[in-house]
């Protein structure tokens, strides 16, 4: 992904390729020209002097994945080895021997810490669900290794829940301290220090500091903030003899503390009883101790730097005069740095005292290392380096004034920067072979990076002249630019192309964004006002002598953007209830279907087939969405991260619903008639309709006639009764807003006009496809055919309404439209579909102030009454069909499908 | 009939095969292996949690006949559950609307808050139908709620209900449903704990409370018969070794010291764990005076509480909700207190060294120090009285070693002291008055000044015992020099009375007895008289008559000076002199006193 190896000088110059551009072009036009070479030469001393002066070698290392969940972490481990995490639920081994990243750990849970101990080659690492302890060698020599991985002897391994020794959640920090193994986590009030023996993991003890709420809430806001990890470090005695032989050279997170310091701190009781002494530095600002090894302890706060502290060290040495201390250093985010020291006699006589120094960097400080007299520390943009050594020997040269002290300050708030940026962590420094200190850091995007200061930085920074580059000959300088050039073409192009992708993915952005946006405010806009939608058109045609209903789909983009390549249109079909028959799974459908270009204003029209008569059960839900897969947009690069190939952003647009009236196969006598001469087959096929919807009347009629119970064919029916009032004011609006001309109808063909308009025209962007020869319905009674074959008839009829109050006889007229048909699922589909049409009747009605003429208030209470009765045989019904207790299946059936019915057939006026 | 064959399997049927399953896991996870009830947690949070979804979905329908036993079988694991993971308010929340519920079914109105009142009309209301023993559990879970929650007083007034569930629930009724439940048990909601249990547990768990409570306010006698009926109730040991403690608390406390030993003794053949019957004996030994049995006493104690920690295996059913749970009363814990073995190896060590068992007591006092600087030791939290300070404990055991004439040991000891606290020593300090001392707006400076004077005052007397060690080894030159240390030590030392300058204390100015300045001049006195002592052993006598004398100006009751300073008067031939010295000394009633 990045190369191995960069040299920073390189790096960090955003201007370099400009001003080789520059170069190029200037060698380009007078190749022999002295001056242009000496002009490119003498920038080449500046920029490399530039990047000489104060700035260190950064070497990359390696790259980690980046995560959010925790702050990283870097540390030093067995031999030559160095452990890392970014942040992730991944540790990576890396060898600094051999130069690469030997072993990738990963993790059940987002890491927070983790700690080796050098001689079990035991690695702890703490997790969100608890601490985990690996042994190193033994996953490395049990790791598959693939031949794939063979040359990279990369070793990825899963570490399973069998190696979690402790299950305490939410551990934040973790540290070995002899044979006792500490955990540091939050609770929502306390900080909790646990002790367990790291031999079993038996629980010790465990102690708790009240949380100082204040400075955490302030700057964490919200729960998904990142946690922060308290300084968890053991302190020694400089006295105190380390416990056992092979742990003499101290390991990470230990220091060595001078006795009277450490007895002016920590007491006289730790100091005799030889303890360590843990030391935390918390979130909270607070900087609390505990004597490891002394009955009775307690976690007691040493001082609080009131913000969260960073990091927590020991000064190691300061040997230049018998009068320096050596010191403690605790540093806060925000550049609080506090220097802890012991001071000589004061002027109460009183011998040594306990002495901080506070003084301020300007901060964000992310991490920081100490070494013998210098802080290094990171703010994230910049690496600085503090003489502490400066500040502590001009307070102890003349003390007692104030200026001294303010002095003391001047000298911690003046750091030097070393030019580094992006530095997240920092582990200990060392010091190679030729003097030079390195630091190893780990940058924010999770690279490891060895950074190299210079040598002798005090006397870099005085003698500026480039003495020693004055030997180099011309023509070295003019290869080294002719390499330059070359990656600068090839660093070009590689531009070029990602700046394509990012137009294209700015582009496939800003839909996005769209769409996201109209979705999350759907409920206040109307359908038409989404900027990208589909719209439909139902259709049969007959093929192979078969029925069969297409949808034809059209995607509109009056949108400002390109539907540029990768994406797709999806269309999903689903039927919105189903046969029982089906098992329970609802079957949906999906087409998907990809297009190229699709520029602002066009449509793209797809058609699909919904079904073959009588196979679907309407109404149907059709749900579009666009998708982009983001491999179309790498291209071929894309090849090169499976994991990409199943990624895509899906954006919902809009659901589209055909129901039955969209599917009716109109029977009118009249259209068919026109075309009889041209068209016998369809001829044949309304005759058939006529007869069987003429067939289906008579027993209708029979049904209206009286309660005969000698009916061969049951016939069943609903009906919706609509004020006409209503109809005329909305579909005469209706038909003016379509219409230059003014239609005038005449009241009584409201319930005409009403079927006409519901065949037409649908509600959510699907209309009928048989527009083309519009039918023209002679009376207000219609035959249709439905999806299954089953005849269907519409009736609308204006019916007067009759208030039935004595006083005052009040008559409303309604359209009512009745829906009849021998097949129960034909009347269901139906009505629904009337519903609907009726439902956006009504969004579409102009509002008025006072629209009811007279609330049916006596047929409206029956009317609720009956609805309240059948609400009960419902509940009825379903309690005793939950237990299994009382009534069968088949009665339960029954019972509901004449509550149904009932339901249906007795409509209430939709004024 | 036929048709119920093809019908779906009921939601009841449903919701039992549910809860049974939930209870048999719930059951499995916390009978079989000895896991720690920390480790236990999660698991009991899980189950905790399915309990509640399915309470959730059962009682989204309304309260019915048919299925309100189950609900309340299932209301009673979920809180349950919720009790033994100490969440005590949503319980009795869950409590309350299951009631609730129950009072909806029966059509009864619902009733005051008053809880006997509340529940006496619960139990009314559902009369003797099948759901009497359901809600009889929920009273129970009630009891157990109140109980946890230290809520005496309600357990006291609703003891006649509380007794007449014991009563129903123990007796056969509850068999003779258990045995017909057990032919068709798929069909039978499971509990997660056999009520009979909890009730056995609430019942003895209750006397221990209020027995606990009774005794804490004065009212042992009334607390004894009612702990004396419980010994003999069916329970776990641990419970019934309480009984037997509290009974001696209450003897002792009724000042019969020999009962009280009698009941210590039954609690600890009861239950071999229950250290504090131990160490409530220790104690009433030292109150008799019986010196060697305290002793024995301590060392028990010593060596049982370094025995590993075992827990106890818990009965199988009693697992879920253990009476530490249910025994949380203030004054429960306070009597059951044991001090830590650290501090009972120290009283042991001390109490040897004072009674003549020098020997034992350095060893003891060995063992402690060991023990202080193990690896394996490690700030384990102590009830009771902390331990002295490391420096002084060193002393002690500096001074123990001394007087069983081991003198090298000790000073090394002392050197240890020495060395650690001398680059910390003052160049002089401010002893305030005691009363001075309490201040609040001085506290912080004060806490630190303190620190100080007792560093002074533990490296003075190391110095004074390493010069008696010389005097030991008759080395009188080095004893010279290490008494002159410690007089150079505590003459920084300055006293500050009130408003006053700070002055060098003089001898009438002690006060009380154990204060620091009486340390301080007890310490001079000792220094100059050891250091006179060596003089005169080294025939410089005139300088050994100035430090006698001065040494008795310091610390007036110091015999030896008396003593020695009328031998050394004797010797210069003032006999005059020498006999009213010695006639002085005699005076003062000899005293021993070790620091």
């Amino acid at each position: 992904m990045v190369p191995s190896c960069v040299n920073n000088r390189f790096k960090t110059c955003s201007v370099l390729p400009h001003i080789i551009t520059r170069i190029i072009s200037h060698l380009v036009y007078s190749v022999n020209s002295v001056s242009s070479v000496t002009y490119a030469v003498s920038l080449f001393f500046f920029f490399g002097a530039a990047a000489m002066e104060g700035r260190c070698a950064v070497e990359t290392w390696a790259v980690g994945l980046s995560g959010t969940s925790c702050t990283p972490r870097v540390k030093f481990g067995l031999g030559t080895d160095v452990f890392f995490c970014t942040g992730s639920d991944e540790v990576y081994v890396f060898s600094t021997q051999e130069r690469k990243l030997t072993a990738v750990l990963q993790f059940p849970d987002p890491v927070s810490d983790l700690v080796g101990s050098h001689d079990k080659q035991l690695l702890y690492v703490a997790c969100r669900s608890g601490v985990y302890c690996v042994s190193l060698q033994f996953q490395l020599s049990r790791a598959p290794s693939s031949p794939a991985d063979a040359s990279s002897s990369l070793a990825e391994l899963k570490i399973p829940s069998e190696f979690l020794v402790v299950a305490e959640e939410g551990v934040l920090s973790v540290l070995l301290v002899g044979s006792v193994f500490l955990t540091l986590s939050q609770t929502d009030t306390s900080w909790m220090l646990t002790l367990y023996k790291s031999s079993n993991y038996e629980m010790l003890s465990s102690f708790s500091l009240p949380l100082v709420s204040g400075v955490v809430h302030s700057d964490t806001e919200g729960q998904t903030a990142m946690r922060k990890r308290p300084v968890l470090i053991c302190v020694h005695s400089n006295d105190a003899t380390p416990p056992s032989s092979s742990e003499a050279t101290l390991t990470d997170g230990h220091v060595r503390l001078e006795s009277v310091l450490f007895k002016l701190l920590f007491g006289i009781d730790a100091a005799l009883a030889k303890s360590p002494v843990i030391l935390c530095g918390l979130p909270d600002g607070c900087l609390c101790f505990l004597p490891l090894r002394h009955p009775g302890s307690r976690l007691r706060v040493l001082r609080s730097l009131e913000q969260p502290v960073v990091f927590v060290g020991a000064s190691v040495v300061m040997e230049r005069g018998p009068g320096h201390a050596q010191c403690l250093v605790a540093v806060g985010e925000l550049g609080k740095v506090v220097l802890i020291k012991t001071d000589k006699g004061g002027s109460e006589g009183g011998g040594n005292r306990t002495g901080f120094i506070e003084g301020c960097v300007p901060g964000p400080v992310m991490c920081g290392c100490v070494d013998k007299n210098c802080l290094y520390y990171s703010t994230g943009s910049d690496l600085l380096v503090l003489d502490l050594s400066e500040g502590l020997s001009r307070r102890e040269g003349q003390e007692k004034d104030e200026e001294t002290s303010r002095k003391t300050e001047a000298a911690l708030r003046s750091p030097t920067s070393l030019n580094v940026c992006r530095v997240a962590a920092l582990a200990e420094p060392t010091c190679n072979t030729a003097g030079e200190v390195q630091l190893l850091g780990l940058s924010v995007r999770g690279q490891l990076q060895r950074i190299t200061l210079p040598a002798g930085r005090e006397d870099a920074r005085l003698s500026k002249e480039p003495s020693a580059l004055v030997g180099r000959s011309v023509r070295d300088l003019l290869s080294a630019i002719g390499d330059v050039c070359e990656r600068a073409s090839v660093l070009k192009t590689a531009i070029k192309s990602k700046n394509q992708i990012l137009r294209h993915l700015n582009q496939v952005l800003n839909i996005s964004f769209l769409l996201i946006a109209s979705a999350s405010s759907e409920e206040h806009l109307p359908i038409q006002e989404k900027p990208i939608r589909c719209h439909g058109v139902t259709s049969w045609s007959r093929l192979l002598q078969k029925d069969s209903l297409n949808l034809t789909c059209v995607l509109d983009n009056p949108s400002p953007y390109i539907l540029e390549r990768g994406w797709t249109l999806s269309v999903a079909v689903f039927p919105l209830s189903y046969p029982p028959s089906a098992g329970g799974e609802s079957s949906s459908t999906n087409f998907s279907f990809p297009f190229h270009n699709l520029h602002p204003g066009e449509t793209l029209e797809v058609s699909l087939p919904l079904a073959a008569a009588g196979e679907a059960s309407f109404p149907m839900t059709v749900s579009c969405s666009l998708i982009f897969s983001l491999a179309s947009l790498l291209g071929e690069e894309a090849a090169n991260l499976p994991g990409l190939q199943s990624s895509c952003i899906s954006l919902p647009l809009n659901t589209l619903t055909v129901d039955w009236l969209h599917v009716l196969q109109v029977n009118s006598p009249i259209a068919t008639h026109k075309k009889a001469t041209s068209q016998s087959n369809n001829t044949t096929d309304t005759l058939q309709a006529f007869l069987r919807s003429r067939r289906i009347r008579c027993s209708g009629r029979g049904e209206g006639g009286g309660e005969s119970a000698s009916k061969p064919e049951r016939e069943y029916s609903a009906s919706i009764r609509v004020s006409s009032e209503l109809l005329r004011d909305t579909l005469l609006l209706k038909s003016s807003d379509l219409d230059a001309h003014v239609q005038k109808w005449p009241p009584q063909n409201v319930g005409l006009s009403l079927l006409e308009w519901m065949l037409s025209e649908g509600p959510g962007g699907v209309t009928t496809g048989h527009q083309g020869d519009k039918i023209a319905l002679s009376s207000s009674v219609v035959h249709a055919q439905g999806p299954d074959g089953h005849t269907v008839k519409l009736t609308a009829k204006e019916v007067n309404v009759e208030e039935g109050s004595a006083e005052k006889e009040e008559s409303q007229t309604a359209v009512e439209v009745q829906v009849e048909s021998s097949s129960i699922a034909a009347v269901c589909g139906l009505h629904h579909a009337v519903l609907r049409r009726v439902q956006t009747l009504l969004q579409r009605a102009p509002e008025k102030a006072a629209s009811t003429k007279g609330v049916q208030s006596l047929g409206l209470r029956q009317v609720l009454q009956r609805a309240e009765h059948l609400l009960q045989q419902i509940q009825q019904s379903r309690i005793s069909g939950a237990f299994g207790v009382g009534v069968s299946t088949g009665q339960m059936t029954r019972s509901l499908l004449s509550v149904y019915r009932e339901l249906r057939e007795n409509p209430l006026l939709i004024v | 009939m036929s048709d119920k064959m093809y019908q779906p399997l009921s939601l009841l049927y449903r919701w039992i095969q549910e809860n049974n399953e939930l209870v048999n896991k719930c059951k499995q996870r916390g009978g079989g292996d000895a896991l720690s009830p920390d480790q236990n947690k999660p698991h009991l949070r899980w189950c905790s949690s399915e309990f509640h979804k399915l309470l959730k979905k059962i009682q989204g329908i309304p309260p019915l006949a048919d299925y309100l036993q189950l609900e309340l079988t299932v209301v009673y694991n979920v809180c349950l559950c919720s009790t033994a993971q100490s969440q005590f308010s949503e319980a009795e929340l869950l409590l309350t609307q299951a009631t609730e519920r129950v009072l909806q079914m029966t059509g009864d109105a619902p009733v005051a808050s008053d809880p006997p009142v509340f529940w006496r009309t619960v139990i009314n209301s559902v009369g003797d139908t099948a759901l009497n023993p359901c809600v009889l559990y929920l009273l129970c879970l009630q009891w157990a709620i109140w109980l946890s929650t230290c809520q005496l007083k309600i357990i006291q007034e609703c003891q006649d209900e509380l007794f007449s569930v014991f009563e129903t629930l123990s007796t056969g009724v509850w068999d003779e449903g258990r045995s017909e439940l057990r032919e068709k048990s798929s069909d039978i909601p499971l509990l997660v704990m056999d009520p009979r249990r909890l009730i056995e547990l609430l019942q003895i768990c209750t006397i221990i409370a209020q027995g606990a409570e009774s005794l804490s306010e004065g009212r042992s006698s009334e607390a004894l018969s009612g702990l004396q009926t419980a010994s003999s109730l069916p329970a776990p040991r641990t419970l019934i070794a309480y009984t037997h403690l509290l009974s001696g608390s209450c003897l002792a406390h009724m000042s019969c010291p020999q009962m009280a030993l009698q009941c210590y003794r039954k609690a600890l053949e009861t239950d071999s764990r229950c250290v504090c019957a131990l160490y409530q004996s220790m104690l009433i030994y030292r109150q008799l005076g019986n010196t060697q049995a305290e002793i024995q006493g301590l060392r028990l104690l010593h060596s049982t509480l370094m025995l590993p920690f075992a827990t106890e295996p818990a009965l199988a059913d009693t697992r879920l909700l253990s009476p530490s749970l249910l025994l949380r009363s203030q004054s429960l814990s306070s009597l059951l207190s044991v001090p830590s073995a650290l501090s009972v190896l120290h009283n042991l060590a001390l109490k040897c060294v004072h009674h003549g068992r020098v020997s034992d007591g350095v060893e003891y006092y060995l063992d402690l120090l060991a023990v202080l600087h193990s690896e394996d030791q490690h700030g384990v939290h102590a009830e009771g009285p902390p331990l002295p300070s490391l420096p002084e404990l060193y002393l002690q055991a500096g001074a123990a070693l001394l007087m069983a004439r081991r003198p090298a040991d000790c000073m090394a000891l002392c050197d240890e002291v020495i060395t650690t606290t001398l680059e910390l020593l003052p160049e002089k300090v401010v002893l305030a008055e005691p009363e001075e001392k309490c201040e609040a707006e001085t506290r912080a400076l004060c806490a630190e000044g303190d620190d100080r004077v007792a560093m002074l005052l533990w490296a003075g007397a190391a110095y004074l015992l390493q010069g008696h060690c010389h005097t030991q080894l008759k080395d009188w030159k080095q004893a010279v020099t290490h008494y002159t240390r410690c007089f150079n030590l505590l003459v920084k030392a300055r006293f500050k009375k009130g408003s006053f300058q700070p002055q060098i204390p003089s001898a009438d100015m002690v006060g009380k007895q154990g204060t620091d300045l009486c340390i301080l001049q007890k310490l001079k006195g000792l220094s100059l008289a050891g250091r006179g002592i060596s003089f005169t052993q080294t025939d410089q006598l005139r300088e050994a008559l100035r430090d006698l004398q001065l040494s008795m100006q310091a610390f007036p009751e110091c015999v030896s000076a008396g003593l020695w300073c009328g031998e050394v008067l004797w010797r210069l031939g003032r006999r005059w002199e020498a006999a009213a010295c010695w006639e002085k000394t005699w005076s003062f009633t000899p005293q021993f006193s070790v620091e």
